[in-house]
């Protein structure tokens, strides 16, 4: 008889029976049947039957071997003993406990009537979605806050449009050329990305030495990913004049071992090693890419960024844009998300780094003056918005004046410079003018010189 | 054109400190330690592509 049928293993179900007449005095039931049908069973599932009355098992019967069964009372002759067992079988679409192998494994489906094992994922892993498996999903490293900055190309400090041949752009973003022309800017972006930086060789530049943009990380930022895998994603898209081979666009990622905080584009790290450097071929479309690697267990710093090696003459849009720039832990992209979860959280993460105040208004103020003792030297102070990761030594400003009540404008500003008193949180600025400080009771202050374009900015960068 | 002017100042403590004033010609400047500036105008191209761009 059959019961049903296992779409796999197409296992009948059967049940046999056994059957015998007795003689007489037999507690035994094995061997043949009087239809050469030898006694096999399942034990726990045979029923044994004498004259049809259906036995209890373990009182009027033991069934233990499979191949007898021992009654409790004889039989007398002309009984007719019956054993009825069905074989082991498989029910209709159930899935076979031996898909799975270990503990923690998990059946997916891997397409329509189709199941198969995902094997346990790595302690503190997520299960995301992921169309490109062919499971339809994969295990991911934890979620965690996209360690690049300004990855979005939201802040733009220093300026929208940075045509350099060696400074930072984009804030936290290094750019670079040894010859040549380059030009770094915010552009817009296309689907959740607002902007996007563009990297372009001016129109007609025949140069073809590299263009770079690179971001290198603190060591605080970069040792938690030692030892990890990690998937470096990004959005790009390239110009309709795009100049470099095949539409070609490299993405590297460098570590090193090193306890110094080094920008990777100016000095090599200790231990440097190039752990991605892969080629996509961009299209004029936002398309997003991802590498993956894992991360040496030494590492105490790594940067990402991108390089192109243009070719003939630049035509009028020979650039590359790119944006969404995420480190993930694990092997999966993660849906792009922001450091912040804010535009001025991202501001202040980057404000760590380089602060640039910009009042906008004709004599927005910086911050206090003092006399110095001489009457071309006063002393400024400034608080920063955010502390900074070092002491800064930087300084960049256009269009400022000192100015004291009651007297005016203090001549030309010749130098700023940062004095030893200054700390992460406060600069101490000497402001050297041409004369005209007076050691009054009048106030004396740092402001813009009637130019709304006056700025004052703070370099703690790497 | 870049004008770089060198000024002392002197610290609180006595010593004389020596920055670079860089006028960007733009009436933008960049102000930083001499040390800084010299160090910053060091030859440095340290990467260079070692893998062909196209193909994923």
């Amino acid at each position: 008889m059959t019961v049903n049928r296992h779409p796999s293993t197409g296992s009948a179900v059967t049940v046999k029976q056994w059957r015998y007449t007795a003689t007489g005095g037999e507690t035994t039931l094995t061997g043949t049947d009087g239809f050469s049908q030898s006694l096999a069973y399942t034990v726990g599932a045979e029923e044994v039957y004498v004259n049809g009355v259906l036995l209890e098992r373990a009182v009027d019967y033991t069934a233990t071997t499979g191949t007898s069964v021992v009654l409790t009372n004889a039989l007398v002759a002309g009984d007719i003993a019956t054993v009825m067992s069905a074989n082991a079988f498989n029910v209709a679409n159930a899935i076979p406990n031996s898909t799975v192998t270990a503990k923690g494994d998990l059946i997916v489906g891997n397409g329509a009537a189709s199941v198969t094992n995902l094997g346990v994922g790595a302690d503190g892993s997520t299960l995301v979605a992921n169309s490109s498996a062919s499971t339809g999903v994969s295990w991911a490293g934890a979620k965690t806050q996209n360690v690049i900055l300004n990855s979005s190309f939201d802040i733009w400090q220093r300026g929208t449009s940075i045509a350099t041949a060696s400074a930072y752009v984009a804030d936290r973003w290094y750019g670079y050329r040894t010859g040549g022309n380059v030009t770094f800017s915010q552009q817009t972006g296309s689907n959740q990305f607002r902007y996007a930086c563009r990297v372009q060789r001016t129109a007609g530049d025949t140069a073809t030495n590299t263009m770079y943009m690179y971001q290198s990380l603190e060591i605080a930022d970069a040792t938690p990913y030692a030892g990890q895998t990690v998937t470096l994603s990004f959005y790009a898209r390239a110009g309709a004049n795009y100049s470099a081979t095949s539409n070609g666009l490299t993405v590297k990622l460098v570590t090193g071992t090193g306890t110094t905080e080094t920008n990777r584009m100016l000095v090599l790290y200790t231990g440097d090693t190039t752990l991605i450097s892969s080629g996509v071929t961009l299209t004029t479309s936002l398309v997003r890419y991802q590498v993956t690697a894992t991360m040496g267990a030494s590492v105490t710093q790594f940067c990402i960024g991108f390089e192109t090696n243009p070719t003939g003459a630049a035509g009028a849009a020979d650039y590359f844009d790119v944006t969404g720039v995420q480190i993930d832990l694990g092997s999966v992209a993660l849906p792009y998300r922001r450091y912040s979860s804010t535009l001025q959280g991202e501001l202040n993460a980057c404000e760590r780094y380089y602060e640039r105040s910009t009042p906008g208004v004709a004599y927005g103020k910086y911050g206090q003056a003092y006399y110095n003792n001489s009457s071309s030297q006063v002393v400024c102070n400034v608080e920063f918005k955010t502390t900074k990761r070092v002491i800064p030594t930087s300084i960049d400003y256009a269009n400022l004046r000192i100015q004291q009540n009651g007297i005016g404008a203090l001549g030309t500003i010749s130098a700023v410079s940062i004095n030893i008193e200054s700390t992460t949180k406060l600069a101490d600025l000497t402001v050297t003018i041409g004369s005209g400080a007076t050691n009054t009771l009048n106030p004396i202050e740092l402001m813009n010189d009637n130019n709304t374009a006056g700025y004052l900015g703070f370099s703690a960068e790497l | 054109m870049e004008n770089v002017t060198f000024l002392d100042v002197t610290q609180m403590d006595g010593t004389t400190k020596t920055f670079a004033i860089i006028d960007r010609g733009n009436g933008e400047f960049t102000s930083m330690p001499k040390a800084d500036y010299e160090a910053s105008t060091l030859p440095s191209e340290l990467s260079t592509p070692t893998t062909p761009q196209a193909g994923a």
